[in-house]
């Protein structure tokens, strides 16, 4: 399929013994908001570190633009990875440089683009996340939520064809966890980025997914938009969807 | 009022944005007049397009001229709409300069500050370190034990190791200057007395505080920035019982431990030279040595590693605590923490020295 921008084939991927991801599969279209979602511990982020080449799987396969991840050598995947935005859990941010200076940094290594040009940039992406006040702060006097939306700004500071979101909505308040998600409708409207996001926000889920992977206990047990997730028959999905509580809160072994 | 019009390009990116801007400098604005840039022909623009208005918006910002856009279609419309905040002034960096009197009295205050925090981190950790415990108010004795083994057992080698070559090193150092009088055989007094009196007990305590010391400030002060802290106190736990106190009376425990076994690494370094290169029997050798030993000098040695653990937990601490602006700021304490350290360690060790020879003599 031409419009696929990645691809994860049979993914199986350990943690010492511990079996993390069961033989996931998936396929993300070019330009979609594609979600990654399910329980805590059920191996979303490790999937996400996968899909970015940060870790290296048992066995199964990724695609990146047609192009086998395991079989590019240090120089290409940096390369790669240079055209992928990366937004961390925790933002990420350099806690030695300023807010300004952790966006410009992509910018200044890769970015090619006029010296002079590169302040007008950072306040421009700044500006996209609501977070034009905060060039000349340092990521310490900056809250949680903010720390994120700057970490988002970092990671599309190169214009990047594929962004990774890890939990972009936990921890903000809900009028800026809106602005946030309204924010990623426009980047894939005007901008054209294709969205990878983990999370586990039902709001958020409603509002911005285009297809829905849901993991447990690190297999795939659904994949499709949201329409088909609400009206669902997997009790897994519908117990998500419908908020609805095991019936002890346990530790379920993966 | 005049205004200014030039008409944007069909495509706005890094190269027309670039042509758009020498294009509005030529046009030199005045303070007061509005320049409007005419978008309707641009029919797309990109990320880099809008970074070159918010150019433009800034050399007009300077000129105190304004600017319009004017005619975009729906796509660029939308686009200009997310980037707006962009295009308004933003704040610039702080660059408040204070005045002379004004950073004395800052520097003051925060110093004032820093010694009340350090004082009463001190008067905490003695309280629960040496009076707590008799009152049955509790002491971890498992965090005690693991404190020892990671601060004494685990330090053993490299303490052993660093005194060894320090005698290995003054007894190549004294012999060359010894052996012309033909007296070579008290360097093997020079050892014991130097040793027992200051050499062991500082170079231990200088290994201690580069080992022992950053790990106490990397470990609050990671633990701080993770909020684990704020964690304690708000259990109710006292930081000073936990954290402070079980290691406090592990390194006094185990620092003169240390000392001793640096002492006999040292004169076994000066033995290993006095033997092998000076060419003395062992048993002339070791006589010599036994006979220099005082009490006196050994006690000098011993009290003083006392007070170097005190300071050397309490410093590390006190960094560990301070600690503010994530992974920089744990750097920066771990680095202070051991500056202050061996400042303290050389402090500590001249009180000493002057104690001993006005007062003790």
């Amino acid at each position: 399929m031409s419009d696929t921008i990645i691809e994860v084939k049979n993914l199986v991927t350990h943690y010492g013994d511990t079996q993390v991801l069961d033989d996931v599969s998936l396929r993300v279209a070019r330009g979609e908001i594609f979600l990654i979602i399910g329980g805590s511990g059920c191996g979303k982020t490790t999937l996400l570190k996968h899909m970015c080449g940060l870790l290296t799987a048992t066995s199964g396969q990724i695609r990146y633009q047609g192009k086998d991840l395991a079989t590019l050598d240090e120089e290409q995947l940096a390369q790669m990875q240079r055209t992928i935005g990366i937004a961390f859990q925790s933002s990420g941010l350099f806690n030695s440089m300023t807010v300004g200076d952790n966006v410009a940094l992509p910018l200044r290594e890769y970015g090619n683009v006029d010296e002079s040009l590169i302040d007008a940039i950072v306040r421009m992406k700044l500006s996209l996340v609501g977070l034009s006040a905060a060039q000349h702060l340092m990521p310490s006097e900056l809250s949680g939520g903010m720390r994120k939306r700057a970490g988002l700004a970092r990671a599309i500071a190169l214009d990047p064809p594929l962004v990774y979101f890890d939990e972009p909505s936990a921890g903000l308040d809900p009028i800026m966890a809106c602005g946030l998600d309204e924010l990623i409708l426009d980047l894939k409207k005007l901008l054209g980025i294709t969205f990878v996001i983990v999370t586990h926000e039902l709001d958020s889920i409603r509002k911005v997914a285009d297809r829905i992977l849901m993991l447990d206990l690190g297999r795939v047990i659904f994949c499709g938009t949201i329409n088909e997730a609400e009206h669902s028959t997997i009790d897994r999905v519908r117990q998500f969807f419908d908020r609805r509580a095991d019936e002890h809160i346990t530790q379920r072994s993966v | 009022m005049s205004e200014t019009r030039i008409e944007c390009p069909r495509t706005l990116d890094h190269e027309t944005g670039r042509t758009l801007l020498h294009a509005v400098r030529q046009q030199k604005v005045r303070k007061g007049q509005t320049l409007i840039l005419d978008l309707a022909p641009t029919e797309n623009m990109d990320t880099l397009g809008g970074a070159w208005l918010v150019e433009i918006a800034g050399h007009l910002r300077k000129r105190h001229a304004k600017l319009r856009l004017e005619g975009q279609h729906e796509g660029v419309a939308e686009f200009i709409g997310i980037i707006q905040p962009s295009l308004e002034p933003f704040p610039g960096a702080k660059t408040y300069q204070a005045g002379l009197l004004e950073r004395i009295g800052g520097t003051a205050i925060a110093q004032a500050g820093e010694l009340g925090e350090f004082l009463s981190l001190c008067v905490d950790a003695i309280y629960w370190t040496l009076m707590a415990p008799f009152e049955g108010r509790g002491f971890r004795w498992g965090n005690f034990v693991d404190e020892v083994h990671e601060m004494g057992v685990r330090a053993i080698r490299i303490v052993c190791l660093m005194n060894f070559l320090l005698g290995l090193i003054i007894a190549m150092l004294s012999s060359a200057q010894i052996a012309s009088f033909g007296l070579s055989i008290y360097v093997a007094d020079l050892l014991m007395i130097g040793f027992a009196r200051e050499l062991a007990a500082i170079m231990t305590a200088t290994v201690v505080s580069a080992r022992t010391g950053a790990a106490i400030a990397a470990e609050i002060a990671t633990m701080k920035v993770q909020e684990e802290i704020d964690a304690l106190r708000g259990m109710g736990l006292n930081v000073a019982q936990f954290l402070v106190a079980p290691k406090m009376l592990a390194l006094i425990v185990v620092l003169p431990c240390l000392t001793m076994l640096g002492l006999f690494s040292g004169l076994a370094g000066g033995t290993l030279w006095g033997v092998t290169v000076l060419g003395f029997q062992p048993a002339v050798w070791i006589n010599e040595t036994t006979n220099a030993a005082q009490m006196n000098d050994l006690m000098q040695g011993m009290l003083k590693t006392l007070f170097f653990a005190v300071a050397i937990v309490l410093i590390g601490c006190h960094n560990g605590f301070r600690v503010s602006g994530g992974s920089r700021g744990v750097g920066l304490m771990t680095t202070r923490a051991v500056v202050m350290d061996i400042f303290m360690l050389i402090c500590v060790d001249i009180v000493f020295a002057a104690i001993f020879y006005y007062v003790l003599q």
